[in-house]
């Protein structure tokens, strides 16, 4: 099943015929004038109900004079994704924001301003977003070169046959491989940026109303803090203890994994995934080799389907019990709930590193199956987990769900309304927390997920205590699957065809996606038939969910942000990229 | 009573007994609190240092001692020096009216174990513990940063709304007492009982609005971690925030030894006419188990967000005191008390 007939096949409507079907070998989707996109994307929502922007990104085809806008829309009640694409000029690279349409789009039309060079027109807050402010121009474009430069694709030539050692940046001396903007000094630099910053940020006057003029202070919690799960950092506008404004800043941790990505090879690029979201090291796998073997049109054996969707649901249990074991320590929990939960995570962690040789790093995954298979031993490992797990889970809730101040300090906090939740593009269980019923191992299912009987988890009142419950439910869900997947389990070959280290993939472009734990994770490549992907671009999910955090956050006070921050589940190797 | 030398020299030496017992104190509560907290959580806890851990405090000593100490370019330099010290002496004189045991002869002359018999002490120990919360405000306040001075505000708004319910919670062993000597109430105890049993309601009164007192989870806003980093001590290093810590434990000491004079009985317990070298025993193990407490709850709740903890000492705590002290005082009307 090729990506294309896909696409052509579940969207039949009729639409205006300004909306030209992409008929390149390889391509799918439709083509919008990039003058009626905004148009376009209001017509999608308000009349053919696309009502999720997942995905904005871009590609750059670089002799030609062509920058590529992707879209992909979905329907919040199921289906595929509907891909529409722009064409820009290289030199012009403007179009219409989308934020007023769909506000999911705010973060991620930043980024392809920051990474793409693509100027948003009527976008709120327009600024870099991944990079800083004094880097010199937009890296993801193909006549972009990093000041150590070598050559265009992996391996280099430096490094290979034979173990030479001599890099490039060891050729350039301190200080003469560094590039900045035109007229940009870092000696005189002053990060006036930030002042900017905290300007565009609402402020309330509270003068008169109790006769004493009251101000607002700024204060940035972050990058170096305890509560941010790594090198975040949010900006809040604080009245007192409430908190009036906020605004997320990411990009400390930014490595411009896609730029990276764009020089391995295909195969090269699967370890490299495991370093995004560094929990859930499997389902990334999973999304990326669903998303090459598109491109390549195979598909895994049976056994290999099932030892995929075996590790994919264990990585799910895995982030979930790590996600809310950190949540309780977001509460102040002094680390007892994170250790217990580490506990059980321990067991999973030694199955992974029985099947893969590795822990976290997993690097299992292949075009076309795993890399290993399971043998006996493993399987005992996997059944021993099961047993114990949903006893574990009975005792974590107990102990957990009966606290009053857990239940306190969460039910309630941190509302986000479905509507919201949907126009901010959140997925995953932020997404179902909030009452919309939008998995896509049911939405859109992929892999063998359709035949496994499982539910969709889904809670209604979109706080805090509601994310925490339904990851809880989804562990419980993913249990289920995993008792089936055991059970089913065929014998047979893992890997379609032969091990290879260098894939030949036919040019073309397609979208893989999982319903990874923290959120629709997607890979959207292009090929253009050499050894390495001419786009990489992911979808990282907990980015988008961070364009609900300001809303959340609006009102409560500010020991409630760092919770909210908590229960959206943010890992920053996968944020900032 | 005459003061001659002897007399002057058995002060010295009790105050120093007490000083090193709140110093040493402290080093084995962190040392204590580490290892429970550990097993709380199904880990060993420090083991490396010495057998069991047991030289654990030591090495954190001799590294606080060595660590370098940053004073914030635009910190208020004199009050940010003097915080700690603000902070830390209160926690060290509080148990000076506490009684170790009953009295003792050595050499024909008979030795108080108590450093100092005022009959006021229940107001001494209030008043002393009011002005700890000056270092605090102060150190957060020369920090001169955000999070510093959230933590001082906190702290101050904290202690004013638990002070209330901590003072009445005394009343109860007054009432019952008739006195405001802790010799005297221990004295009452040795007559009837344990006045947690006459004053359950009190006694936990007592011990909630303690731990607010002291900071300590569930009720450290001041230095909630999680939301700012870690309050009013996060410009503090070396020394100087090993005295914010210091009077942290030592105070979770002092009150754990307050606690168990006025509920538990303090010093008393049985053949102490015997052998009455069993009083500070007897109280030393009755405060770790109030310790124990403190560090359990440490280890099982989460915070409780700032707001909703001024609620429950206002609306919830000040009133539940109220009705203690009244119950307390129609009962002895009642049936007669002493």
């Amino acid at each position: 099943m090729s990506d294309q007939s896909a696409v052509v096949g579940t969207v039949t409507e009729v639409f205006p015929d300004w909306f030209s079907p992409d008929s390149r070998p390889g391509y799918a989707g439709y083509i919008v004038p990039s003058e009626r996109m905004r148009e376009a994307a209001g017509y999608l929502k308000n009349r053919k109900h696309f009502d999720m922007l997942t995905s904005v990104t871009s590609a750059d085809y670089f002799p030609e004079d062509r920058i590529e806008m992707v879209y992909h829309f979905r329907r919040s009640t199921g289906g595929e994704p509907l891909r529409i694409k722009c064409f820009l000029s290289r030199v012009e690279s403007q179009i219409d924001s989308l934020v007023d349409v769909f506000p999911g789009a705010e973060l991620q039309e930043r980024e392809v301003w920051d990474l793409m060079g693509v100027r948003f027109t009527g976008h709120p807050d327009l600024r870099r977003i991944l990079t800083w402010e004094g880097f010199a121009g937009h890296p993801l474009r193909k006549d972009w070169k990093e000041p150590f430069f070598e050559d265009e694709i992996k391996p280099y030539k430096s490094r290979w046959p034979e173990g030479k050692f001599i890099r490039a940046e060891e050729k350039n001396p301190l200080g003469d491989n560094l590039c900045f903007p035109p007229g940009f000094d870092p000696e005189s630099w002053v990060p006036d940026k930030d002042e900017i910053l905290y300007k565009s940020m609402t402020r309330v006057a509270k003068a008169g109303e109790d006769g004493m003029d009251s101000d607002t202070i700024i204060v940035n919690l972050g990058p170096q803090h305890p509560s941010t799960h790594g090198v975040f950092r949010m900006v809040a506008r604080l009245d007192g203890e409430t908190v009036v404004d906020l605004k997320p800043v990411m990009g400390y941790l930014h490595r411009n994994h896609e730029k990276i990505g764009e020089r391995n090879t295909f195969l090269g690029n699967m370890p490299f995934t495991d370093r995004l979201d560094y929990i859930c090291s499997m389902s990334n796998n999973f999304a990326y080799a669903l998303a090459v073997e598109k491109l390549l049109n195979i598909a895994p054996p049976e056994r290999a389907e099932y030892i995929r969707v075996i590790m994919a649901e264990l990585t799910r249990i895995v982030n979930h019990l790590v996600a809310n074991g950190f949540l309780m320590n977001d509460l102040g929990a002094f680390f007892t709930p994170v250790l217990y939960s580490l506990e059980e995570r321990e067991f999973i962690l030694d199955f992974f590193e029985a099947a893969s040789g590795s822990r976290m790093m997993c690097n299992y995954y292949r075009f076309g199956g795993v890399v290993r298979d399971l043998d006996e031993n493993m399987m005992s490992m996997l059944k021993a987990i099961l047993e114990r797990l949903p006893r574990k889970m009975d005792e974590l809730e107990k102990y957990l769900i009966g606290s009053e101040i857990v239940r306190i300090r969460s039910e309630g906090v941190g509302i986000l309304t479905p509507e919201a939740a949907i126009a901010n593009s959140a997925t995953g269980p932020l997404l179902r927390a909030s009452g919309v019923p939008y998995d896509l191992r049911r939405a859109d299912p992929y892999s063998i997920y359709d035949r496994f009987d499982f539910d969709v988890c889904v809670r209604y009142h979109g706080d805090i205590y509601d994310r925490f419950m339904l990851r809880i439910d989804e562990i419980r869900q993913s249990i289920r699957i995993l008792k089936q997947a055991v059970r089913d389990m065929p014998s047979g070959p893992v890997l379609t065809g032969k091990p290879q280290y260098q894939v030949r993939v036919p040019a073309g472009e397609a979208y893989g996606r999982v319903e990874g734990p923290k959120g629709e994770l997607g890979f959207y490549l292009v090929s253009n038939g050499k050894t390495n992907p001419a786009r990489y671009h992911v979808r990282a999910p907990t980015f988008i969910n961070l364009t609900s955090l300001a809303g959340m956050s609006r009102g409560n006070k500010v020991a409630d942000v760092v919770t909210i921050l908590g229960s959206i589940d943010i890992v920053l190797g996968e944020v900032d990229r | 009573m005459v003061i001659d030398s002897a007399m002057i020299w058995e002060w010295v030496i009790k105050s120093v007994a007490i000083l090193i017992f709140c110093t040493a104190g402290f080093a084995y509560t962190t040392l204590y609190e580490r290892k429970v907290l550990a097993r709380m959580q199904v880990r060993w806890g420090p083991n490396r240092a010495g057998p069991r851990g047991i030289l654990q405090p030591v090495a954190d000593g001799i590294k606080l001692i060595f660590k370098e100490e940053l004073i914030p370019a635009k910190a208020d330099k004199l009050i940010f020096v003097i915080a700690p010290v603000i902070t830390v002496i209160p926690a060290l004189i509080i148990t000076g009216v506490v009684p170790w045991g009953p009295d003792i002869t050595i050499g024909g002359r008979t030795i108080h174990l108590y450093l100092a018999n005022i009959n006021v002490a229940v107001l001494y120990i209030m008043s002393i513990t009011s002005i700890s919360v000056y270092g605090i405000t102060l150190a957060g306040w020369s920090s001169n940063n955000k999070y510093a001075t959230l933590g001082g505000l906190r702290s101050t708004a904290q202690m004013i709304s638990y002070e209330l319910a901590l003072g009445l919670a005394f009343v109860g062993p007054i009432l019952l007492a008739g006195s405001m000597s802790l010799q005297d109430i221990v004295a009452a105890q040795a007559k009837s009982v344990p006045f947690i049993l006459l004053q359950p309601l009190g006694a936990v009164i007592y011990m909630i609005a303690v731990i607010a007192e002291v900071n300590r989870a569930p009720f450290d806003m001041p230095e909630a971690e999680q939301e700012l980093t870690a309050g009013y001590h996060t410009e503090y290093s070396g020394m100087k925030f090993a005295l914010f810590f210091m009077a942290e434990y030592i105070k979770m000491i002092a009150v754990s030894t307050i606690g168990a004079t006025l509920f538990l009985g303090g010093y008393l317990g049985p053949f102490l006419n015997v052998a009455p070298w069993l009083g500070p025993v007897y109280l030393i193990g009755k405060v770790a188990i109030l310790l124990y407490g403190l560090i359990w709850l440490r280890a099982t709740l989460p915070r409780i967000r700032y707001d909703r903890l001024m609620a429950f000492g206002w609306k919830v705590l000040f009133p539940l005191a109220l009705l203690n002290v009244v119950l307390t005082a129609a009962g002895i009307t009642l049936f007669g008390g002493k």
